[in-house]
This record gives C-alpha cells, sequence and structure tokens, in this order.
C-alpha cells in the first residue's frame, strides 16, 4: 500500500521534474558542452585542449575588467541595499504609524517597473543637460559629466539599483518582521535597550533567515546584472560599467558569434554565484 | 482492470503537460518564414525605419505592382539590433525557413555576417544586377570573394552640415569650411566658437564614428588587405585621434552621452553643425525654426596623411537575399527596382531623403531642386558628387570588434593616457578577439 501510494506520488511529480529537466538541466549540460567548444558562428569544433575557453578567459583584459566592475557593485550596492531594506521594513512595522499602506505601496512601487523603462528615465535624468545637472546647478555646483566618467558611471548604475531593489527586499523584511514575536521586544525594551539596541541585537538575529535569503538572491542578480549596463551606458565609458552578463551578449550576439567562449563565461558566473551563495549559507546559517 | 485504469490515467498525466508544450512550439513555427509561405507572388522583408527604409520598399512595391499585378510584400518592421539577434539565432539554429525573403542590412555589418553565417544569404551573381551602376566603395561592403550579396539601399555618403547665420556672425561662410584641412578648419571653428560660443561639432562619447569617418576619408582602414588589424603603428588613425582630441579639448567637439543628446544638441542650436552620414539630414530637419539657416559641404581632411580627401562615408544599408528567399523573384523585384527605377528614386528622395547609392537615378531632375532648407541649396545633387569621391574602405569580419576597441582607446587618450600605449592595447584586445 505504502508503496503504491508512494509510486503515485512520484507519478505526480514525474511530469513536471520532466518538464524542469528538458527546459533547464539538458540546455544547461547542452551549455557546458558547448562551452568546451571553439570557433565563429555555427563551425564549432571540439577546442584543444578541452578547457581552452576558460584557460582564454584568465586573459582576457575585458573579462578582467567586467568582473572587476561586477564585484564592485557587488561589494557596494547589496550591503547598503539590505541595510535600508530592514531600516525600511523595521520603520513601516511600527504599529503607531499612519497611512502604511501607502508608504509600502511607495516604497514597493520601483520594483513593479520595467527594468529598462527605469534605465532610460535615469540615463535622461543624468545626462549632460539632465534633470540632475540642472538641480544641482542652481547651487552653484559645476555639471558633471555623469555617464562619461568611469566612477559617476558606477555611481549611477548603483544608485539605479538601489531606488529599484529596496522596496523589493524590504518586503521580505515585512514579512520575516511579522515573524518576529513582539513579546521579545517587549522583553527587551523592559530590560531597558534603546530602540537602536533593540533592533541591532534583538530584531536583527531573528531576522537572520530572511538575511541569507535576500543576500543570496541580491548576490545572483548583482552577478547576472544586464539591463542597466546595457541601457544606462552601453557599458561605457571604455568599459568601465560593462557587466559580465552584457559581455557575455557582445561576446555572443554583437561581435562575431563565438558561443562557446560565451558559454564558458556563463558557467564562470554560474560558478561565482554558487561559491558566494554557499558562503552566505555556511556563514548565515548559525544553528545551534 | 484497476490498475490498468491507473496506469492509463498517469499516463495522461504525464503526457498532457508535455504534449502541450510540443503543440505550443509547433503551431508557432512558419508563420514568420517568408520563403516558404507557398505563395509565388508574395514577398517577406525586415527593414527598420518606417519614415524611411520600409518607406522606400513600400514604393518599390507598388512601382513592381504595375507590371505585377499579383505582386504583394510584406513587410515586417524589426529594428537593426534585433534583425541582427535573429539572423545570429537563426543561423545558429539551422532555423533557416523562418527568414524572410530579404532583409536589409548595415554595410558596416554585411562582411561578418556573410562571412560567419554563408547560410544565410543567396549570392546575387546571376540576378543579372549591373553592379557596376553602384559607387565601388559601396558595392564593396557587401562583396566577398568577388561575390556581390547585397543590392545597396541608403548612402551614407558623409556630409559636412553647418548653420550658415552663425557662420555669418563669425564672418565666414561655408566656403570657408569646403575643401578645407582639419587644421583649418580647427582654426576657423575656435574662432566661431570665441565670437559666437557656439560649437561646430558634437557626438557621443565613446563612439568612434568621427575617427572611423576621418580614416575613410584617407581610404584607411582598422585593417590591412589581409584582414590583420593595423590599430598600432597606424599614421592616419594616430592623425585621425590626435585630430579628435584637439578638437574635443579646444570645446569645438562637444562630446554627449546618447544618440538622442547628440540629436538634441544641433536641434535645439547648442551646436551649429554636423559631420555625419547624409541620413543625418531628416534630424537636421526636424528644426523647422532653423529653416534656411543650414547649408551642406564636404569634410575637411587630414593633414599629412597620404591619400586623404575631403570625402568619406558612415553608416548605409543594403538589401540582401536570404538562403530561404524565392530568389527569382526577389532578384527580380530588386533588379527592377532598387537597381533599375529612376521613378522610385525620385520619389522617394523629396519624401524620405533617401540619397540613391544607383548611379544613373542622380542624373535625375529631382536631385536638381533646391532645398528651402538649405538655404535653396540642391544638397542632394552635391552628395551624389560627393559619394562618387569616397575612398573604398575594408570594413572586415571584426569591424565592430576594432571599433570598440579603438572607441576605448580614445577614451583613455582623452582622459590623458599615452596615445601610442593606448592604441597598441586596442590592437592586443582585436588580436585577442581574433584569436
Amino acid at each position: 500500500m505504502d508503496r503504491r501510494l508512494n509510486l503515485t506520488g512520484w507519478g505526480f511529480l514525474l511530469p513536471a521534474a520532466l518538464l524542469i529537466v528538458i527546459v533547464s538541466f539538458v540546455p544547461m549540460i547542452q551549455a557546458f558542452i558547448l562551452s568546451l567548444q571553439t570557433g565563429r558562428g555555427t563551425r564549432l569544433t571540439f577546442a584543444d585542449p578541452l578547457w581552452y575557453n576558460y584557460q582564454r578567459l584568465l586573459g582576457d583584459e575585458i573579462f578582467k575588467q567586467t568582473l572587476l566592475n561586477t564585484f564592485i557593485y557587488l561589494i557596494i550596492q547589496v550591503p547598503i541595499m539590505l541595510v535600508l531594506a530592514m531600516i525600511l521594513a523595521s520603520l513601516l512595522n511600527n504599529p503607531r504609524l499612519k497611512w502604511k499602506g501607502f508608504w509600502r505601496t511607495a516604497i514597493f512601487l520601483p520594483a513593479a517597473v520595467s527594468l529598462v523603462s527605469y534605465s532610460l528615465v535615469f540615463r535622461t535624468m543624468f545626462a549632460n543637460d539632465g534633470f540632475v545637472n540642472d538641480a544641482i546647478g542652481i547651487f552653484g555646483v559645476e555639471p558633471v559629466n555623469w555617464l562619461g566618467e568611469p566612477n559617476t558611471a558606477r555611481f549611477v548604475l548603483i544608485l539605479g539599483l538601489l531606488w529599484r531593489w529596496t522596496g523589493y527586499n524590504m518586503i521580505f523584511f515585512l514579512a520575516g518582521l511579522q515573524n518576529i514575536d513582539s513579546s521579545t521586544i517587549e522583553a527587551a525594551r523592559i530590560d531597558g535597550a534603546n530602540a537602536w539596541q533593540t533592533f541591532w541585537r534583538v530584531t536583527v538575529p531573528q531576522l537572520r533567515p530572511i538575511i541569507v535569503l535576500t543576500a543570496i538572491m541580491s548576490t545572483n542578480g548583482t552577478l547576472q546584472l544586464f539591463d542597466e549596463s546595457w541601457n544606462l551606458t552601453k557599458g561605457g565609458p571604455a568599459y568601465a560599467s560593462m557587466t559580465m552578463s552584457h559581455y557575455l551578449y557582445e561576446i555572443s550576439f554583437q561581435r562575431n558569434p563565438n558561443f562557446g567562449y560565451g558559454a564558458a563565461l556563463s558557467y564562470v558566473i554560474l560558478i561565482l554565484v554558487a561559491i558566494l551563495a554557499f558562503i552566505q549559507l555556511k556563514v548565515g546559517d548559525k544553528r545551534d | 482492470m484497476k490498475r490498468i485504469t491507473k496506469i492509463a490515467v498517469s499516463a495522461v498525466a504525464l503526457a498532457m503537460p508535455v504534449a502541450l508544450v510540443l503543440s505550443g512550439c509547433s503551431s508557432d513555427g512558419g508563420n514568420g518564414g517568408g520563403g516558404d509561405n507557398g505563395d509565388d507572388n508574395t514577398l517577406t522583408v525586415w527593414a527598420w525605419d518606417p519614415n524611411f527604409n520600409i518607406y522606400a520598399m513600400k514604393e518599390a512595391e507598388k512601382i513592381y505592382q504595375k507590371d505585377h499585378p499579383d505582386f504583394k510584400l510584406d513587410i515586417v518592421e524589426t529594428p537593426w539590433d534585433d534583425l541582427q539577434t535573429k539572423l545570429t539565432t537563426l543561423a545558429q539554429s539551422q532555423s533557416f525557413g523562418e527568414l524572410p525573403d530579404i532583409f536589409l542590412t548595415q554595410n558596416n555589418a554585411f562582411q561578418k555576417n556573410v562571412i560567419n553565417y554563408p547560410d544565410l544569404f543567396s549570392g546575387l551573381g546571376d540576378s543579372g544586377i549591373d553592379f557596376s551602376e553602384f559607387p565601388k566603395a559601396v558595392a564593396d561592403y557587401s562583396t566577398v570573394d568577388g561575390v556581390n550579396y547585397g543590392v545597396p539601399f541608403d548612402s551614407g555618403t558623409a556630409i559636412g552640415a553647418y548653420r550658415t547665420d552663425v557662420l555669418a556672425e563669425a564672418g565666414y561662410t561655408v566656403a570657408d569650411f569646403t575643401d578645407i584641412t582639419w587644421d583649418d578648419f580647427l582654426t576657423k571653428a575656435k574662432d566661431v566658437l570665441a565670437k559666437t560660443g557656439k560649437p561646430l561639432l558634437s557626438g557621443q562619447a565613446g563612439s568612434s564614428d568621427m575617427i572611423m569617418m576621418m580614416l575613410q576619408s584617407a581610404g584607411a582602414s582598422l585593417f590591412d588587405n589581409d584582414g590583420n588589424p593595423t590599430i598600432a603603428d597606424n599614421a592616419a588613425l594616430e592623425q585621425a585621434i590626435s585630430t579628435y582630441t584637439e578638437l574635443v579639448k579646444s570645446g569645438v567637439f562637444v562630446e554627449v552621452n546618447s544618440w538622442d543628446e547628440y540629436i538634441g544638441t544641433f536641434v535645439n542650436g547648442s551646436v551649429a553643425g554636423t559631420i555625419n552620414g547624409v541620413w543625418i539630414v531628416g534630424s537636421i530637419q526636424s528644426a523647422a525654426d532653423q529653416s534656411g539657416n543650414w547649408a551642406v559641404t564636404n569634410l575637411p581632411k587630414l593633414d599629412g596623411v597620404p591619400g586623404a580627401t575631403n570625402y568619406s562615408a558612415n553608416g548605409g544599408s543594403s538589401w540582401a537575399v536570404s538562403s530561404n528567399a524565392n530568389v527569382e523573384l526577389a532578384e527580380d523585384f530588386l533588379k527592377s527596382t532598387f537597381a533599375g527605377s529612376t521613378e522610385l528614386y525620385d520619389t522617394i528622395l523629396p519624401k524620405a531623403g533617401a540619397v540613391a547609392n544607383w548611379i544613373p537615378a542622380g542624373g535625375s531632375s529631382v536631385y536638381a531642386q533646391p532645398s528651402d532648407f538649405f538655404g535653396g541649396q540642391a544638397i542632394f545633387a552635391d552628395v551624389v558628387k560627393f559619394g562618387a569621391s569616397v575612398p573604398s574602405n575594408n570594413t572586415g569580419v571584426y569591424y565592430y570588434e576594432a571599433r570598440d576597441a579603438v572607441s576605448a582607446a580614445i577614451t583613455k587618450i582623452i582622459g590623458g593616457a599615452d596615445p601610442k600605449d593606448a592604441l597598441a592595447e586596442a590592437q592586443s584586445t582585436v588580436e585577442f578577439a581574433m584569436g
């Protein structure tokens, strides 16, 4: 009986599992095989040595530049965003706050905007004769060539990411906060902890699973960042703001198509995501 | 019995989603394709600009319909970036059945696509089209190993367009900017800037369009005839870059960050001229308040570079016939319209500013008609004359890689890097991409 039930269970799982295998795992294996091949366009042959494309990445200056850019985004943007999201979430979780629905919607709304359109709006705002230069001009500040200088271009990109994704992550923290037993907070307050101490010593530790979740999701998202790099700056000036995924697209579709090399790059991104997620899980998981 | 039903049920449960997915695939196929739709009189076309190349195609359709009443075109608007991605994807997946009969291709990308994906194209060698009726420099873009793969459409002949009222304010006329060298240009443009506060040129930072035009004006390129990159130790390129750097540093050339900003600089009047392919005329004319205040002339030429001329080109596109096409009909259609109908060019020139590459069309009276916007100048007749003098240049397979590398180098040079080092780095970047 048990066996039969088990089989029925598996039977129900099978269609979905098969679909995942066919549309997700099989292409992944194909991409791996592709990453061992080299050649232009359709004329692909197995590389000699097989790991040639991976070896080639080590000597690719543009790849190193895009890797650096991506990690700059990751290291600066993700921590700021998560801390902001946490602070916003706990502010909005305050039971005495008025207009709660409005604030929540307003902060979450950017996450509903298409990546392309917000990038274009940012590009217009930060154009040489754009809104931002006009605004700082009022205070007598010289106009800045925001998208034309490496560091300011990266700054605008990070600003865009913060605007777009902070609200999204805040929702996870809000959900996490609802699950925290309010008696723990009350107890802290009775013990004489101030708001700051309560937040960092009582609330944040209880949010750990959510922090790990959002950190992994953000890391994953940042390593695969494409739209902003493509739409805001086209990767410029001189590759200074191009992300790895943008370079991957260039290799495969903009330049002479080198799909083997592109596939190898995609596997490097996968490996990086896996390593970082593993580290975050290890660091975040402190179960007794 | 019970067991059998169960097996049957689970089999159906298993098969259902898979079948749904598969049917989803099959019902979609075939719609996008062109040549295989069984209709012998319809051609599918991919092109990208409703006011320009699509408009021209529609006019060509009308002309061909006079002799072939059953003939029809199915034009699909496909922006160039998408078109290139589609071509790559279709070639990569070998789904040639999805190709249209005819598609438009940027001249600069033509060789790359033919050489990487010869299976996408039909050679036009036996089409009966007389390619000697096109300027060699233009037909060369779509010629690979002596075989023509494209019928040239719009001309990318470069022009210098200037605001006559601004020049006059500084005491100059357009004649002062005709047949000059870049050194002369710099001196005069600095003077104009000092007297009127208006720079004469603008462009996108990190785009090397201006450099490429300067290079081609001297018949130089980023590759030698064997296709090896010649970015380092290229006298013409060094001269072009030092000229460009000087233009930017003196404030005569304003760098902006996007295409719309670039168009904006001269449409809103903050910049008093531009140098680009003749298709830029469409954008210039959108500033109706400046009507009568513009004039068109040739380009300054590079100093001290052998073979330098005042003529160049930027952009332009050609019609390709796909491997999936109704080849006979497509070839005959192109031959009787874009490579054989003065009437067509007479229609599309005034309406869309499409300057013909087809030399016999240049003799038409429409080209000699004065343009009010350009102060009564017959600009198109001039442009056709310029076009005949444009030196050929070698785009090659790795054109885009080389151009990107040079763009990056220019950004670094303007930022203060040593030109020799930056160009050597660009050379190795391109060699790496080719390796």
